[in-house]
C-alpha cells in the first residue's frame, strides 16, 4: 500500500516536470505567463536552472563536465538584462589543464501569432575574454529578447579540478522555480557538498554502477566499470534573493551547494585524505612549505628585532606593542589576500612590503623570538565568507595570535591604522583557526569581547533667545577609533570638519582640536570643538521647549525594514555615553524635566538609560545608549526596532523651562 | 639645401630633449618643493613632458614623461601611469622608477610588471579595449616616481587633450607640451582657461606647438563646482586631415566634418528587410503626420530592442546594421539610433544622426573646434516648428523626453547637406515641477496618516517614472529615504500612474507613522511640512576659488491640508515667510480653514545660473533659511 502510494506520487511528480525541463521543450503556457506566480513582483525568473556533473576517463585520467542549463523567463523590461549571461572560468592551475567553457544551444523562443518563435544565438553573440592570471570569463547576449520571451542554454565547464567544483546556486537576485543539481561521482572520489542558506535541499543518494569506455595509447578500446554514487540535490520554487541592510555578506545566505573533495581511493594506492576536521585542515595548511618553514626563519630580522627590544621595559604587553608597531610601520601590504607566502617572508622583508600572510608570519616569528608565545590564526574575510566546513579553501588571511599576560591578544599588522587586539573590520568574521607549531590547533571567536566606546562630555549655555553654544569633548575607542583613521586620519583638516559641520547641523565647527589621532592607536582618540545652533529649542509664548539631548538626538530608528529574514551584523559591540550640562538662561526657571528611564531589548541586546536632573539653573542629562552584539539572528529585528522607537521617542520629549 | 633643412630640423628635437632631460633630474629629490607648491597638495607634478609627433595622417606617437612626488596615500593618483590600448593603438614602451625623498633610487618598473586588463566600465558587456597600468604599493612617502611611456597609434582624429591640472589637490612644478605635424595636416588647437595660469606659449607655428605651465598651485575641490572644464586649463588638438579607426578623414567645418562622417561611418547601415518595412508601414497605417508617425516607429523600438553594449570590433564609430538589429534585438546607442532612422525612413520621416555628450552634467559640444567629439548618439526628428530628439537606447523614456541627460546643451546634428551645431531642449525652470495635494491628520497620541499625491514633471519626472516598476521592497526603501525626516514612517497604499504622452509621473501614497508629534506634558509638537522638506546642509567654504552652478531650475508647490487632533487648541504656528533671492523663491502660508483644520501652502522656485564663487555663501545662507522654515513647528495644547 505505502509502496503504491510512493510509486504514484512519484510518477505524479514525473509526468508534471516531464514536459518541461528539458531544453527546447518550452511551452506556450510558459511564453504567455504575464507574471511570475510566486512573485508577481519578479521582473524575471529562472524556470529551471539543472546541472550535472560527471567523470570521463582519457587516456591520462579523469577530467569533469560540469554541464548546467538554463530556462529564464523575462517578465518585465527590468529583467531584460537576463538576456546578457557572463560566466567566470578558472584557468592558470599550477600543474593542470585551464578550464574550458563553451555555450551551446541557446535559443530565444517568443510567441508570434500564438506560434512559438525560435531564433538561435550565433557567434556574433558569443564572447570571451581573459580577466587575469586566474580567471577567463565567456558570455553571451541572446537575440531577439522581448518583455515576454523566453530564454534557454547550456555551458558546459570541462575543468581537471577535482579538488573543487564550481559552487551550484539554487537561490538567485530573482526567483527560481524549479533548481536541480546532479553528480554521478565514481568510487574512487569522496567529496563532502557543503550546503549554505537558510533552506534544507532535497537530498537523494544512492550507489549504482557505472563504467567508461576509451581508447589506451594504441588507440585499443577498453572498458572499464566501478561503482559510483548517484546525487541529486533540488528545490522547488526558491525566492528572490534580497539584499538587506547591516547584512555581512549576502552569498553566505544563498541557497548553494559546494563540493570539496575529502579522500582519493584508487585500487592498488593507498587511500590520500584530502580534508576533514578543522585539525586536519591546520595540520594540511601548516605542512604546506609556503606556511610553517616561513614561521620558522629568523636570520632576517634578528639585528633589527635588538634594537627594537634595547630599551623596551620587558613586560610582556610593552615588547608585543613595541615588536607590533615596528612591523606595522615597517611593511606594506600589497592589496593581496591569502595565508601562504607567495614570495617569502625574507623578500618580503627586504622589500618592506608582503601580502597578508607574509606580514603577519613575519609578526608572529618576530614576537616569539621576542619571548611571547605567538601563534598564526587563519581565518576568512566577510567577503571570503563565513567558514563553514573544515576545508583549506574557506580561509584567505591570516593574522597573529600572542599571549599576552595570560590572555590571547590578536594582531594585524598589514593595516596602518590597526592595534593590539584591534583586527581589520573586513576580518571580524565568525571564528578563525589558531594553529600552533606542534601542528595542533584551536578555535578562536572574532567577535571582539568588549564593547568600543565614544563617550560625550558637553557644556552647554542656553539664552533666552533659544540659542545653544556648547563646548564637546568626545572620546572614540577601539573599533570606533579605528573606523575614525581610517576614514580621516589622511583627509585635511577643514573637509573633515565640514563634514562634521554637515553631521552636526550646525554652519561651522569652531575651536576644533584633536588629540591622538595618528600617535598611539591603541589609545582613543579625543576631540574637543564648540557647537551652536538655534534650532534645539522651540519657544511658546513664555516657555522654552528644550531638546535635552541638543545635538546628540537619535533622529532616525536605524531599522527600517517591514520584514526581516536575515542576520543582522553589527560587527562589534558599541556603547555610545552621553553627559551632557546645560546652563538655563536669566529669567527662567526648569518647569518640568522628562522622567528618568531604562529601555532594554531581550537580553540586554541593546540597553538605553536615559536621566535628566534638574538642580536651580542647571540641567544634566546622562544618557547611554549600548549595543552589546556583533550580530543578532532576523528574529530579534522586531526588537530592535522596537527598542529604537521607544528611546527616540523618550529623547523627544522636552524640558520645559519658563519666564519668571 | 634640402638636406641642411632637414638636418636642422632633425637636430632641433634632440637638443632640447637634452636640454630637459638635464633639467628633470632635479626634480627627483623631494628637498626643493617650493612651500608653494606644498599648500593643499597631495603630490607635486614636478615634470610632465608630452611629446605628440604626428608623423602623418595614420601615424602618431606620443611619448610621455612624468616626474610626480607623492606626499601620501591619496596622492597616488597623481601618477596618472595608465595607458588604454586597442588595435589601432600600441603601448611601445612603458616604465617607471621610484626614487625616497633624497633622490635615490628604490625601484625599477619594467612593463612586464605592469598590469594589463580589459576595459569594461560596467554597462559594457564585452570589449577589445585594454589597459596598461601601474600598480604599485609604496613602502615611503614621501617618494618621487618618474613615469615614462611611449604610444603609437594611428588614430590621428583623437590627439590626446592637454590639461596640465589633471586633479585636485595636485600641484604642477612643470608641464609641457610639445607637438610636431607635417603642414599639410592642419594642426590646430583651441585654448582654454590659460589666462588665469602661468602658462607660456613657445612656439605656435603650423607645424610646430608647445607650451609651458609653471608653479599651478593645488586646488581644492568645491562642492556645487562647476565643471572642471570651465576654470582650469586645457588645450584641444585637431587636424583637418584625421584617421578615425582606419578611415581617413578631411574636415575644415562642421558640415564638411558631417559629411564626411555621413559617407564614411553611416551609409550603407540602413538597409532593412522588405518584411520589417511592409511590417512598419502597416504600424503606421493611414497617418500622416510625420511626428505622430515618428512615434508610433519609436514605441516599435522600445518593444522591440534592448541596449547591449558591445565595443568590439569596429569600435565606437560605426553602428551595427539597421538589419542586424532587426535581426537581434540589441544594439549600443548609435546601433538602436541607426535603426529607428532607418525605420523611420521607411516610412517617409527624416530624422538626423545626432553626436553628443550624454552626461547629467551639461557639456557641450566644442562647437568652434571641428574634431571627433562626444560619447554618446541620438536621434533627431525635426518637424516644421522644433526638433524632437530621441533617446533610443531606453525601452520607457517617453518620445522626445531628454531631460538630465541630453538636454540643454551644444550637439552636432548629421543632416544630409552636412553638419551643424545645435541646442537641444531646454528644460525651464518652472516646467521642471513637483506638484503635492493632500491630507493628514494626527491623533490625540501624536500618530499621523494621511493621503497625497504628488505630480512630477519635466526634470523631476525622470529620476521617479522608474519607480512603477521596482519591487516592493525597494519602493519602500525609497519612500523611507524621501521621506526620511519621518520616523517609522509606514506605506499602506502605493499607485503610480504614468502619462508618457505628457511625461508625468503621478504617485497616490496613504502613509501613517507613529509619535510622528513629539508629546511633552501637555503640549505637542510637530513639524507642519510633512511632505516636502529640504534638509540638504549645504556646506560653508571659507574662501571659496571656484564658481558655482545649478544647472537646472525646479518648481515644487504644496497644499496639504492639517487635520489637528480634537481635544488640542493651537498655541503657536510657524509664521508665513517669503524669501526672494537670486537663487529663487521661496513661499509658505498657513492658513486656517476652521477650529481643528489648516491649510499649509508652499511654493519653492529655485532658478538655474551660473554664479560667482563669492556669492556662494548668500546662497548657502539662503538654502539654510529655508531648510530652517521647513522644519518650523507647531505646538498644540491640551485643553
Amino acid at each position: 500500500m505505502n509502496k503504491a502510494i510512493f510509486l504514484f506520487i512519484f510518477i505524479g511528480f514525473y509526468q508534471l516536470h516531464a514536459q518541461k525541463l528539458e531544453l527546447g521543450k518550452v511551452s506556450i503556457k510558459e511564453l504567455q505567463e504575464k507574471v511570475c506566480p510566486t512573485d508577481t513582483s519578479a521582473a524575471a525568473a529562472i524556470l529551471f536552472t539543472k546541472a550535472k556533473t560527471v567523470y570521463i576517463y582519457e587516456k591520462q585520467g579523469f577530467y569533469l563536465n560540469h554541464i548546467y542549463e538554463y530556462r529564464i523567463k523575462i517578465y518585465k523590461k527590468e529583467g531584460l538584462k537576463w538576456a546578457n549571461f557572463k560566466m567566470p572560468y578558472r584557468i592558470g592551475y599550477e600543474s593542470i589543464r585551464d578550464d574550458a567553457l563553451n555555450f551551446s544551444e541557446a535559443i530565444t523562443y517568443n510567441l508570434v501569432n500564438n506560434e512559438i518563435a525560435k531564433t538561435k544565438l550565433k557567434n556574433e553573440g558569443s564572447f570571451k575574454r581573459n580577466v587575469n592570471k586566474y580567471w577567463d570569463e565567456a558570455g553571451i547576449t541572446m537575440p531577439n529578447v522581448n518583455v515576454g520571451s523566453v530564454i534557454e542554454f547550456r555551458y558546459i565547464i570541462k575543468s581537471d579540478n577535482m579538488v573543487k567544483y564550481p559552487v551550484f546556486n539554487f537561490q538567485y537576485d530573482i526567483p527560481v522555480k524549479y533548481a536541480e543539481y546532479k553528480t554521478e561521482i565514481p568510487e574512487f572520489f569522496v567529496y563532502n557538498p557543503i550546503f549554505s542558506g537558510f533552506q534544507e535541499v532535497d537530498t537523494q543518494a544512492k550507489v549504482e554502477l557505472g563504467y567508461q569506455n576509451y581508447d589506451d595509447k594504441n588507440n585499443q578500446g577498453l572498458h572499464m566499470s566501478y561503482r559510483q554514487v548517484n546525487s541529486v540535490h533540488k528545490l522547488e520554487n526558491v525566492p528572490a534573493l534580497k539584499q538587506e541592510q547591516y547584512l555581512d555578506n549576502i552569498e553566505n545566505y544563498r541557497i548553494s551547494v559546494d563540493y570539496e573533495l575529502e579522500k582519493t581511493r584508487f585500487p592498488e594506492v593507498p587511500e590520500k585524505i584530502f580534508t576533514q576536521t578543522w585539525e586536519d585542515v591546520a595540520r594540511v595548511i601548516y605542512k604546506d612549505k609556503d606556511f610553517g618553514q616561513q614561521l620558522g626563519k629568523k636570520d632576517y630580522f634578528l639585528s633589527d628585532l635588538r634594537l627594537v627590544l634595547k630599551n623596551n621595559d620587558s613586560t610582556e604587553a610593552s615588547k608585543a606593542k613595541a615588536v607590533f608597531k615596528f612591523v606595522q610601520n615597517k611593511m606594506n601590504w600589497d592589496g593581496t589576500y591569502g595565508y601562504l607566502a607567495e614570495k617569502g617572508v625574507e623578500k618580503a622583508y627586504h622589500e618592506n612590503s608582503g601580502n597578508v600572510a607574509e606580514i603577519n608570519f613575519i609578526l608572529v616569528s618576530m614576537l616569539n623570538y621576542a619571548g611571547l608565545n605567538a601563534n598564526p590564526v587563519l581565518l576568512s574575510t566577510i567577503d571570503h565568507g563565513i567558514p563553514v566546513y573544515p576545508n583549506r579553501t574557506v580561509f584567505n588571511y591570516v593574522v597573529a595570535a600572542a599571549d599576552v599576560d595570560g590572555k590571547t591578544v590578536l594582531f594585524d599588522a598589514t593595516n596602518k591604522y590597526t592595534a593590539p587586539g584591534i583586527l581589520r573590520l573586513s576580518t571580524l568574521n565568525w571564528v578563525g583557526r589558531l594553529i600552533r607549531g606542534d601542528q595542533s590547533s584551536i578555535e578562536i571567536n572574532l567577535a571582539p569581547s568588549t564593547a568600543s566606546k565614544v563617550s560625550n562630555n558637553v557644556m552647554a549655555v542656553l539664552d533666552a533667545t533659544g540659542k545653544v553654544t556648547a563646548k564637546v569633548r568626545r572620546q572614540h575607542s577601539d573599533y570606533l577609533a579605528l573606523q575614525f583613521r581610517e576614514k580621516y586620519g589622511n583627509l585635511n583638516a577643514q573637509a573633515y570638519q565640514d563634514d562634521l559641520a554637515v553631521h552636526f547641523e550646525v554652519a561651522a565647527i569652531e575651536g576644533y582640536a584633536v588629540e591622538n589621532k595618528l600617535t598611539d592607536f591603541s589609545k582613543p582618540i579625543v576631540e574637543t570643538f564648540n557647537l551652536a545652533s538655534d534650532n534645539l529649542v522651540e519657544r511658546a509664548n513664555d516657555q522654552l521647549l528644550v531638546d535635552p539631548m541638543l545635538f546628540f538626538s537619535t533622529a532616525k530608528n536605524p531599522f527600517q525594514e517591514e520584514k526581516r529574514t536575515l542576520p543582522v551584523y553589527f560587527g562589534f559591540p558599541k556603547h555610545q555615553k552621553y553627559n551632557i550640562f546645560i546652563d538655563v538662561p536669566q529669567g527662567y526657571k526648569i518647569e518640568s524635566v522628562p522622567k528618568a528611564v531604562t529601555i532594554a531589548t531581550p537580553e540586554n541586546v541593546m540597553l538605553f538609560s536615559y536621566k535628566v536632573l534638574a538642580q536651580e539653573n542647571k540641567l544634566q542629562i546622562l544618557a547611554s545608549l549600548e549595543n552589546n552584539a556583533s550580530v543578532v539572528s532576523a528574529d530579534f529585528y522586531e526588537a530592535m526596532k522596537e527598542f529604537y522607537n521607544k528611546a527616540i521617542e523618550k529623547q523627544n520629549e522636552k524640558i520645559i523651562l519658563k519666564k519668571l | 639645401m634640402d638636406k641642411f633643412f632637414s638636418m636642422k630640423h632633425f637636430f632641433l628635437p634632440f637638443f632640447i630633449a637634452c636640454v630637459q632631460l638635464a633639467a628633470a633630474q632635479n626634480y627627483l629629490t623631494c628637498l626643493n618643493i617650493p612651500d608653494s607648491l606644498k599648500q593643499n597638495a597631495n603630490a607635486i607634478v614636478r615634470w610632465d613632458q608630452t611629446d605628440i609627433d604626428i608623423h602623418s595622417q595614420r601615424n602618431m606617437d606620443i611619448r610621455k614623461k612624468r616626474v610626480v612626488t607623492v606626499l601620501n596615500e591619496t596622492g597616488m593618483a597623481a601618477i596618472d601611469a595608465y595607458e588604454p590600448y586597442d588595435k589601432r593603438t600600441h603601448v611601445r614602451s612603458i616604465e617607471a622608477t621610484v626614487y625616497d625623498a633624497f633622490g635615490n633610487e628604490i625601484k625599477k618598473i619594467k612593463k612586464k610588471d605592469f598590469r594589463d586588463q580589459c576595459i569594461l566600465d560596467g554597462v559594457t558587456l564585452f570589449s577589445d579595449n585594454r589597459v596598461v597600468y601601474l600598480d604599485y604599493i609604496p613602502t615611503q612617502y614621501p617618494f618621487t616616481i618618474v613615469y615614462e611611456c611611449e604610444v603609437q597609434t594611428s588614430n590621428t582624429a583623437q590627439i590626446p587633450r592637454w590639461r596640465p591640472m589633471g586633479h585636485y589637490f595636485v600641484s604642477v612644478e612643470k608641464s609641457l607640451l610639445q607637438v610636431t605635424c607635417p603642414q599639410e595636416l592642419g594642426l590646430k588647437k583651441q585654448e582654454h582657461n590659460f589666462s588665469n595660469f602661468n602658462i607660456k606659449k613657445i612656439v605656435e607655428k603650423d607645424t610646430q606647438l608647445s607650451y609651458e605651465a609653471s608653479g599651478l598651485l593645488a586646488q581644492k575641490e568645491e562642492y556645487f563646482s562647476v565643471n572642471y572644464n570651465k576654470i582650469f586649463p586645457w588645450a584641444l588638438l585637431g587636424l583637418e586631415k584625421f584617421n578615425l579607426e582606419g578611415v581617413d578623414g578631411t574636415a575644415k567645418t562642421w558640415k564638411e566634418f558631417g559629411k564626411w562622417y555621413a559617407e564614411s561611418l553611416l551609409s550603407d547601415t540602413e538597409e532593412l528587410p522588405d518584411a520589417t518595412i511592409a511590417k512598419v508601414k502597416t504600424l503606421v497605417g493611414a497617418e500622416s503626420d510625420p511626428i505622430k508617425k515618428a512615434k508610433i516607429i519609436y514605441n516599435y523600438v522600445q518593444q522591440k530592442s534592448r541596449y547591449v553594449s558591445i565595443q568590439v570590433g569596429i569600435g565606437g564609430f560605426k553602428p551595427m546594421l539597421a538589419k542586424d538589429v532587426d535581426r537581434l534585438g540589441y544594439g549600443d546607442c548609435k546601433a538602436l539610433t541607426n535603426y529607428t532612422k532607418a525605420l523611420l525612413g521607411a516610412v517617409g520621416v527624416p530624422s538626423y544622426h545626432t553626436v553628443l555628450y550624454g552626461d547629467h552634467d551639461k557639456i557641450d559640444m566644442e562647437s568652434e573646434f571641428i574634431s571627433v567629439q562626444g560619447n554618446h548618439m541620438i536621434l533627431c526628428v525635426p518637424s516644421d516648428t522644433e526638433y524632437y530628439w530621441l533617446e533610443c537606447t531606453s525601452q520607457d523614456v517617453p518620445f522626445g523626453y531628454q531631460a538630465n541627460f541630453t538636454d540643454d546643451r551644444k550637439v552636432l546634428v548629421i543632416k544630409p547637406e552636412g553638419g551643424e551645431i545645435v541646442k537641444t531642449q531646454n528644460y525651464r525652470d518652472e516646467s521642471n515641477t513637483q506638484f503635492c495635494n493632500g491630507t493628514y491628520k494626527l491623533t490625540t497620541d501624536g500618530t499621523f496618516s494621511a493621503k497625497i499625491q504628488m505630480d512630477s514633471e519635466g526634470s523631476q519626472y525622470g529620476p521617479k517614472y522608474h519607480l512603477e516598476h521596482r519591487r516592493p521592497n525597494e519602493q519602500e526603501a525609497y519612500y523611507k529615504a524621501f521621506l526620511s525626516h519621518i520616523n517609522n514612517l509606514k506605506i499602506s497604499k502605493m499607485t503610480f500612474s504614468n502619462d508618457k504622452e505628457s511625461a508625468r509621473f503621478t504617485e497616490k501614497l496613504d502613509l501613517d507613522a507613529i509619535q510622528y508629534a513629539t508629546i511633552t506634558g501637555n503640549k505637542m509638537l510637530f513639524p507642519i511640512n510633512a511632505f516636502n522638506r529640504y534638509d540638504g546642509n549645504i556646506k560653508r567654504i571659507r574662501n571659496r576659488k571656484t564658481d558655482f552652478e545649478i544647472q537646472r531650475g525646479s518648481y515644487d508647490k504644496d497644499e496639504v491640508i492639517v487635520e489637528l487632533p480634537t481635544g488640542f487648541t493651537v498655541e503657536s504656528l510657524p509664521e508665513n515667510v517669503q524669501y526672494d533671492s537670486k537663487f529663487g523663491q521661496y513661499k509658505t502660508e498657513i492658513l486656517k480653514k476652521d477650529e481643528s483644520t489648516l491649510i499649509y501652502k508652499r511654493t519653492f522656485l529655485l532658478k538655474k545660473g551660473y554664479y560667482q564663487h563669492n556669492e556662494y555663501e548668500a546662497f548657502r545662507l539662503y538654502m539654510e533659511q529655508i531648510a530652517k522654515n521647513d522644519n518650523a513647528k507647531i505646538i498644540l495644547n491640551k485643553i
